[in-house]
């Protein structure tokens, strides 16, 4: 496979980018570590909406650590809890992706996460020591106590701040607070840090509620879906601070921390990202438009389809957001979610997540692979399946999108597999019970009407796979 | 209350948070897996199910293993509702 590879032996402008702004050098060599259960780290002492404590498919979450395989260099190396699967290097290979080394702890099996593997395992902490002799940079998808504990450990420097850092800049309360303080247009809403502020939040928009606007509660440390309740009604709020009152009797601890705001009618969810240099400079390095579904995130749409004014007003909260961040302590990525109104307003600042985000990643495969005028839909594909399933599998299903020549039904559209750990990570847990698998892709196409088109197939294809099951 | 009655409230309740209408639930029905009950909707189906049959539920203090099917469910509200009682 490595000769009829397309993959690139250098970083590509985007990483390089990436990589002057976090450590002062376009060739620095990083340790991906990309943890995407980041925000429970840093949740941890804060109060937030009441939560069943058992975990969903933590297992799962944890292998979108795969995500950093097509973002990394040829001289990074990316932490994995497994090993990286044969059939997908080679499928990302004809992507254009280089790949990094890849550094598996020897003691992952069975740990909480892959950053507590590395701390338990002495092979991996020696060679991330020699790593850092030779200068290498630790680039976690934030820093929480536990990737702040390897940097220590190993020398590694930290490419990004702190963990206390980021745990200060990640709260939601603290994105409403910078967003009203840096004069940019709010979603209606207020920041609690009690349990009567939330009494007090809801019960003033109870008209709002009965004239069919609902509002939406989220932990100020939620994430994707996760510590979130939509209220569409005065019951259904009570319901609620019933639920809440009642723990803080039990507790006798009245603090909670969350946001309200109103649930806006929208033309679409956006997603921007900024990059903050170690000096201060900021840059705006996209905007995508984001599908989400009551508030989970489904997917990105690039390019959007904003008009150059709205454009340039992301951009100039961009700038203002950035200069807050640098100003608080915090510089690397940013990801800020926006939202333009069914009435084309535009709301600059929805939430801002502090770190490298689901785009972030998506960066190396799209400037290789978008091509100037075309469009391109970034999502996973989940699949119901009763035992775990090979890359091949999935490849012969696709047919031709999957080809590096695209498939011509669809104008040349092709998808190109970011993510293929994560569809079989909870094989392991049900023993022959069925699970959902998780496939992250990204579909380019020459324009929305194709992409749509082949998206469709794909996922028409995809769950053929699901229903036939494992051949025996 | 009877085991059917049970199953007909998780349904009622479900249909309520799901947004669409749930009936004729298996007992073997796998409420994440299979119905697609996520961590937000857990925390909705919860608050319906106190309103429904005037359980007081903590979520902090539940068990994975309760939401694991429509029967372990049905077991769990049982219980509750006897341990009420």
């Amino acid at each position: 496979m490595e000769g009829s590879s397309s993959a690139a032996r250098e970083d590509g402008r985007y990483l390089r980018r990436l990589k002057a702004a976090c450590t002062g050098d376009a060739d620095a060599r990083l340790v991906f570590l990309c943890n995407f259960e980041a925000e429970e780290q840093w949740a941890v002492g804060h109060t937030g909406l009441p939560a069943p404590k058992f975990p969903v498919s933590a297992a799962l979450v944890r292998r979108m650590e795969e995500l950093g395989a097509t973002l990394a260099g040829p001289r990074d190396v990316l932490l994995l809890s497994a090993p990286l699967d044969e059939d997908f290097r080679a499928h990302a290979r004809t992507a254009g992706a280089a790949l990094p080394e890849v550094l598996v702890p020897e003691r992952a099996a069975g740990s909480a996460s892959t950053a507590q593997a590395v701390l338990d395992s002495p092979h991996a902490l020696a060679e991330l020591t020699r790593l850092a002799a030779e200068g290498a940079w630790l680039m976690p998808m934030g820093t929480s106590p536990l990737e702040q504990r390897v940097a220590e450990v190993t020398g590694l420097r930290l490419a990004v701040p702190d963990s206390a850092t980021f745990e200060r800049v990640n709260s939601k309360i603290y994105g409403r607070r910078l967003a009203a303080e840096a004069g940019l247009r709010e979603v209606p809403g207020d920041t609690c840090e009690q349990v009567g502020q939330l009494a007090d939040a809801l019960r003033s928009r109870y008209p709002a509620m009965a004239g069919g606007r609902p509002v939406v509660v989220k932990d100020a440390y939620g994430v994707s879906g996760k510590g979130l309740v939509v209220l569409e009604s005065q019951e259904k709020a009570e319901r609620l601070l019933r639920m809440v009152g009642r723990r803080a009797e039990r507790t006798g601890g009245h603090r909670l921390e969350v946001v309200v705001e109103e649930w806006l009618p929208k033309r679409c969810d956006l997603n921007y990202q900024l990059t903050i240099d170690r000096d201060g400079r900021v840059e705006f390095d996209f905007v995508k438009e984001a599908l989400t579904e009551n508030g989970v995130h489904r997917g990105h749409l690039m390019p959007s389809q904003l008009g150059e004014g709205q454009v340039a007003e992301l951009r100039e909260a961009a700038a203002a957001i950035g200069k807050a961040l640098y100003a608080d302590g915090f510089a690397g990525i940013a990801g800020v979610d926006a939202v333009l109104g069914a009435d084309g307003v535009l709301y600059p600042m929805l939430e801002i997540n502090a770190r490298l985000n689901m785009s972030t990643y998506q960066g190396g495969v799209t400037e290789r692979a978008l091509h100037p005028g075309h469009v391109a839909l970034a999502r996973h594909y989940a699949l119901t399946l009763d035992a775990p399933c090979p890359l091949d599998r999935v490849l012969d299903a696709l047919g031709p999108l999957a080809d590096p020549g695209g498939d011509p039904a669809f104008g040349g559209a092709r998808l190109v597999i970011t993510c293929f750990g994560t569809l079989n990570a909870l094989a392991g847990d049900s023993a022959g019970a069925p699970f959902t698998g998780r496939l992250y892709a990204v579909l380019f196409a020459p324009d929305r009407d194709l992409l749509a088109a082949a998206d469709a197939a794909a996922e028409d294809a995809l769950s053929r796979i699901a229903s036939r099951g494992e051949p025996s | 209350m009877e085991r059917s009655e049970t199953i007909v409230v998780i349904e009622k309740c479900l249909t309520e948070v799901l947004k669409h209408e749930v009936t004729g639930l298996r007992e073997d029905l796998r409420l994440f897996d299979d119905l697609h009950l996520d961590s937000t909707s857990v925390l909705e189906l919860l608050m319906v199910l106190e309103d429904t049959v005037g359980l007081e539920i903590d979520p902090e203090n539940l068990d994975m293993d309760d939401f694991r099917t429509v029967g372990s469910l049905a077991d769990f509200v049982e219980r509750s509702l006897d341990g009420a009682s």
